[in-house]
């Protein structure tokens, strides 16, 4: 089941130009390419280490859907096709890591498609504690619509860039990774005629602050819908359960029953009336 | 000339007190030798009470039949065997003799009335296949209706020819009924060389073809609750253990009585969501489109609406016993015909009006067209429906399997399931509740299941409600039929045998195609 979360959920206040003024490591960040380790033919590694650890670790299989025009036959009018372009195996990666801000680049074919995830650590004020979390709050696609494999016959073609608006998905408590299986659709709008660019996330798990050892995530978080989902999966046996035990004490109350009140049934013993057979 | 009289007088009297004697004595013989037996006590009481029977001359059992027999059975004298002469022993008919003892052992059963009968009939053959018809009609146009009448009148009549099986004519011209079951039946046909296949055969039909219908009625259940309300967290497994766990007391069923009345319920349920819904549809009649029902039929899709039509009316597995209930079986044909014309009429008003009200729209279930509120209520009778229809084909399975696998004496794998006070056994109750669980488990590990009843519906659905009926009804009655009779039996069988092949092909492809993109997925 789709799940949406791309519509605006909330507004992210303007600290986030201070934070990214004031905590940015820009050292040496090396990347691993790790898409050999995937379990599933779709989904992909993304590894950004800093100084030797592990800084950012991202695991999801992503697609885009892009609109576009394509002339018709008679010449004259245009029908709007979409592209579905998948992420391609061996991308290229970058990133930086920060306290509070991450980025994670991925490009591929050549860098004429590129995908930049932005997270962002902050911390909230609650009445009873102050409560950090991390999300993703941006993302930019840039595509160029003359490259030939997904696009076919574009009219106009050209490099555009698609971006997200108010976007606050992946929302975790810090210390913590981000994991969903189900599909989360995000929607961004593109400079070619202000049209909808879909992104599909699947099977994502996605960490990109607080990595305590190299290569390894921390304690998931469940998005909600997983959780429905392993709700769902776990009461048909609670049921099944209730059912058997409801049967077994159905039928000891019944033997009980049958037990005591056996006694008052007598089979006739006494023939003597039906000697006249003859 | 005298002399001639009187000693033809004496020889006819003497052959008569020598049949006599020999009858007498040879009931004297099998209750000396009962006597010697475990059974004596329930014997006597059996004995004292069909005394007078015997001494109105019945016919008995020839007494070597029984001696080739095992030896401790129940008796068999009695009312239980009425042969025709020259057609040789007949096996005898267990399912009489616990019939009887039971009875005695217990309280009788009490026998049902016929508007009772009604309802179970009408319980069978109104079914949830009710809501696929407007498709039918979608894809077969005016020949739909013309079959849901043709079928209707099919079934009927093929429900009272298997009725007509059960009677023989016993030497004073009178009918009796000598047979109890389907089973009896099949091995009255089969008698001389296969004594008992027939019976296995129809057994085994009949247990999988009413234990099916259990298994749909939860799955409908869970299905009609699933999509009733999607935001709950309830998977359709999950409601289909709750609707099981509400289904757990038809195992404390005890006689046809008691499962009438769930069948008046379920009756009732249906006649609220057919005139729910054929009320929704005249308040849009306006719009009716009258021009749309077709007069040809579109030849890939019909075929499946054929078995929809068709095999919606089968109630024939229930009819032995529900005939050898009633007070008056007299009433049994009147019975029959009503709930088929009613069943028509229903039938056929409800498919043309939901056809006329949503035409090219209409959509393989009928509630999908329906607007969300309305929906909803009927989901909900729908549901109480299928619930409701459950213990009519479970206590049919649970008597089925009782009198096959569990019988006292040699004549069955298992022990009796009821005491001596005719009480169920605790582990007779236990196997009940496992009956209703095996349904449950069916339900939610089988996919696919409505394909997969298609495809053993067409099989033994067809056979037990068409050509089986019309067959033993030829061998059994063969010298007694007129022209037209003989017309009609062999006509339905060969009908049946169509719809029953095309139906099975239907299904099977129809299984194939949705295992294949199963496995896609």
């Amino acid at each position: 089941m789709d799940v949406r979360l791309g519509a605006a959920l909330l507004r992210v206040p303007g600290l986030l130009c201070l934070v990214h003024a004031m905590a940015r490591i820009g050292a040496e960040q090396e990347v691993e390419n790790l898409s050999g380790l995937s379990t599933s033919p779709e989904k992909d590694i993304f590894v950004v280490r800093d100084n030797g650890t592990t800084c950012l670790m991202a695991e999801f299989a992503a697609k885009l859907m892009i609109p576009y025009d394509v002339s018709a036959s008679n010449y004259v009018d245009l029908i709007t096709e979409e592209a579905e372009i998948p992420l391609a195996r061996g991308a290229e990666v970058r990133g930086k890591c920060g306290t509070t801000e991450s980025e994670l680049q991925i490009s591929w074919l050549d860098k004429v498609y590129t995908l930049k995830l932005y997270f962002v650590k902050e911390g909230h004020n609650t009445t009873k504690r102050q409560e950090a979390v991390w999300k993703m709050n941006k993302i930019q696609f840039v595509y160029d619509s003359s490259e030939r494999t997904y696009f076919k016959d574009a009219v106009n073609p050209g490099k555009h860039t698609a971006n997200s608006h108010h976007l606050s998905a992946l929302l975790t408590p810090a210390g913590k990774s981000y994991e969903c299986q189900a599909q989360q659709t995000i929607s961004l709008i593109t400079s070619d005629h202000q049209r909808t660019v879909t992104l599909l996330l699947s099977e994502v798990r996605i960490q990109p602050f607080d990595i305590s050892a190299d290569f390894v995530f921390s304690e998931e978080h469940k998005c909600p819908v997983d959780e429905r989902e392993q709700l769902e999966e776990t009461l048909p046996l609670i049921l099944g359960l209730i059912l058997g035990l409801m049967i077994v004490i159905t039928i000891c109350i019944y033997h009980i029953h049958h037990k005591l009140t056996a006694n008052q049934v007598q089979l006739p013993r006494d023939r003597s009336q039906y000697k006249h057979m003859g | 000339m005298a002399t001639l009289i009187r000693s033809k007088l004496s020889n006819v009297a003497t052959s008569v007190s020598n049949k006599s004697q020999a009858k007498v004595s040879g009931m004297f013989a099998r209750m000396g030798f009962q006597a010697a037996t475990d059974e004596e006590a329930v014997g006597f009481v059996h004995c004292d009470d069909l005394d007078m029977e015997h001494r109105q001359g019945l016919q008995m059992d020839i007494l070597k039949s029984d001696a080739s027999e095992e030896g401790a059975e129940p008796p068999l004298e009695g009312d239980i065997h009425y042969q025709r002469d020259g057609t040789g022993p007949l096996p005898p008919s267990a399912s009489k003799d616990e019939g009887i003892c039971s009875e005695l052992s217990s309280q009788a059963k009490p026998k049902i009335t016929a508007w009772e009968a009604g309802w179970n009939v009408t319980n069978a053959i109104q079914g949830m296949f009710v809501l696929g018809l407007p498709y039918a009609i979608l894809h077969g146009g005016y020949l739909g209706l013309f079959l849901i009448i043709f079928a209707a009148v099919v079934c009927c009549y093929t429900g009272k020819i298997l009725i007509a099986c059960l009677y023989e004519e016993n030497e004073d011209g009178e009918i009796v009924r000598v047979r109890d079951s389907y089973v009896d039946i099949a091995n009255a046909c089969c008698a001389p060389r296969f004594p008992k296949l027939g019976g296995r055969i129809v057994n085994v039909a009949q247990i999988i073809e009413l234990v099916m219908t259990c298994i749909l009625y939860v799955v409908v259940s869970g299905n009609l609750m699933y999509n009733s309300f999607p935001n709950l967290p309830v998977s359709q497994k999950s409601w289909s253990i709750i609707a099981t766990a509400v289904l757990l007391p038809c195992a404390f069923l005890k006689n046809l009585k008691a499962v009438s009345k769930f069948s008046l319920l379920c009756t009732l349920a249906h006649f609220v969501i057919n005139i729910l819904v054929i009320a929704y549809c005249l308040s849009r009649a306006r719009d009716w489109a009258w021009d749309k029902v077709k007069f040809y039929i579109d030849v890939k899709k019909f075929p499946i609406s054929i078995g929809i039509i068709v095999f919606s009316y089968t109630s024939q597995i229930f009819l032995p016993s529900l005939e050898g209930n009633m007070q008056h079986p007299k009433e049994f044909h009147c019975m029959m015909n009503w709930t088929h014309i009613a069943a028509c009429i229903l039938k056929g008003l409800f498919a043309l009006v939901a056809y006329l009200t949503w035409a090219d729209e209409t959509k393989e279930v009928i509630t999908d067209n329906l607007p969300s509120t309305i929906r909803a209520v009927v989901n909900l009778f729908l549901v109480s429906k299928a619930l409701l229809s459950y213990p009519l084909p479970f206590f049919a399975a649970v008597e089925v399997l009782e009198k096959s696998l569990f019988q006292d004496g040699n004549r069955a794998v298992f022990p009796n399931c009821y005491g001596g006070d005719g009480r169920i056994k605790s582990w007779g109750l236990a196997l009940r509740c496992a009956l209703v669980v095996f349904t449950l488990l069916m339900a939610i590990y089988v996919p696919h299941f409505a394909l997969l009843m298609g495809l053993t519906g067409s099989l033994t659905g067809a056979g037990l409600c068409f050509l089986l009926p019309s067959l033993f009804h030829l061998k059994l009655l063969w010298r007694k039929l007129m022209w037209h009779h003989v017309f009609f039996d062999v006509a339905i069988f060969v009908i049946g045998g169509i719809c029953s092949v095309s139906g099975f092909i239907h299904s099977l492809e129809g299984l194939i195609e949705a295992y294949g993109s199963n496995i896609e997925d």
